[in-house]
């Protein structure tokens, strides 16, 4: 059986290098036959994506996926640099 | 001389599923600073689609924007393009060059460009072996000595260097640490603290921290979206401080 860290590698390097996702920071962590992505994207459908590129890279792997989308505010306090 | 007010973000990362969102964010710019700088990665994939879509979201800014362009936006090798893009928009696009401009009574020097990696000092790759890794740091060496070319070049009031990979490792923590040669390089810093400037703002690094300084005792700024949290952050320089 392929060891979890390289499974979890080629996942990492398959959401990296795959022209629908190109994505770089995403964690991926493998616990048994689960896979687990984390990290922060722009926008919801960019998530969904990553979850299918890394369930292609590791079909008989269940993908949690964790991924949050970035949430941001209106700009804040200016800072004075004097 | 007064005040200068600089609005500052990197990596918003736009694509079609996002379209005219941050856009929104950006009204009213104008009431809060006299200048707009993005540190690069405003695509995801650097299609010349995305690209535009960026240049439509910048277009007609009520205050000078500058811009330099991230290890995303040079994937699909349409870099220049991407450029171009954003100059019909009316966005100054930086290519390790400078540019000098009147911002009410402030003459405002940027200089910036991508940057590259290759470490900080102690740890770092440097010039030796496989012809690989020499233009590994060369690329690095190359965009610093442009950068100190250009600031000492410039004339201005105050000077501000825009990067898109980070010159320091203080605004990387949070990142691992095995990454840290891929997301910056302390030549960078060395070339700033060299030619001196008031300001370095970056990106690229999404989980790292906002504020540093050079050992130079020049400020910091990781200003990506996922740092700061905020639609931009605003900084302000002059002699007396106050927005």
């Amino acid at each position: 059986m392929e060891a979890p860290q390289y499974v979890a590698a080629r996942v990492q390097a398959a959401l990296a290098e795959d022209g629908r996702t190109h994505e770089l920071g995403i964690r991926v962590d493998i616990r048994g036959d689960q896979l687990f992505l984390r990290g922060q994207v722009s926008g919801a459908e960019q998530r969904e994506r990553l979850g299918l590129v890394a369930h292609e890279a590791a079909p008989d792997l269940r993908v949690h996926n964790e991924i949050m989308v970035v949430e941001f505010t209106e700009p804040g306090e200016d800072e004075h640099l004097d | 001389m007064t005040e200068l007010r600089i609005a500052a973000v990197g990596d918003i990362h736009l694509g079609e599923d996002v379209r005219g969102q941050y856009r929104k964010h950006l009204e009213g710019i104008e009431e809060r600073a006299d200048v707009f700088m993005l540190t690069g990665d405003l695509t995801r994939h650097g299609t010349l689609e995305e690209g535009r879509l960026v240049a439509e979201e910048l277009r007609g800014l009520p205050v000078p924007t500058i811009a330099v362009l991230g290890n995303h936006d040079y994937h699909s090798d349409l870099q220049y393009e991407i450029a171009a893009a954003l100059r019909d928009a009316g966005v100054i696009v930086l290519h390790d060059d400078g540019v000098v401009i009147q911002c009410g009574e402030v003459k405002l020097g940027v200089v910036g460009g991508k940057g590259f990696g290759g470490g900080y000092a102690g740890k770092c790759a440097s010039e030796f072996g496989e012809r690989e890794i020499k233009n590994f740091v060369a690329h690095t060496r190359y965009i610093a000595e442009s950068w100190k070319v250009a600031l000492k070049e410039m004339t201005a009031d105050l000077k501000v260097v825009l990067s898109h990979y980070s010159p320091i490792k203080e605004t990387l923590e949070g990142e691992p640490h095995e990454i840290y040669p891929f997301l910056g390089s302390y030549l960078l810093a060395e070339a700033v603290d060299t030619a001196g400037a008031d300001l370095i703002l970056h990106g690229h690094a999404h989980k790292g921290s906002e504020k540093g300084m050079t050992p130079g005792g020049i400020r910091v700024r990781n200003v990506a979206l996922p740092v700061l949290g905020r639609a931009y952050a605003v900084y302000c320089l002059g002699e007396n401080g106050a927005c």
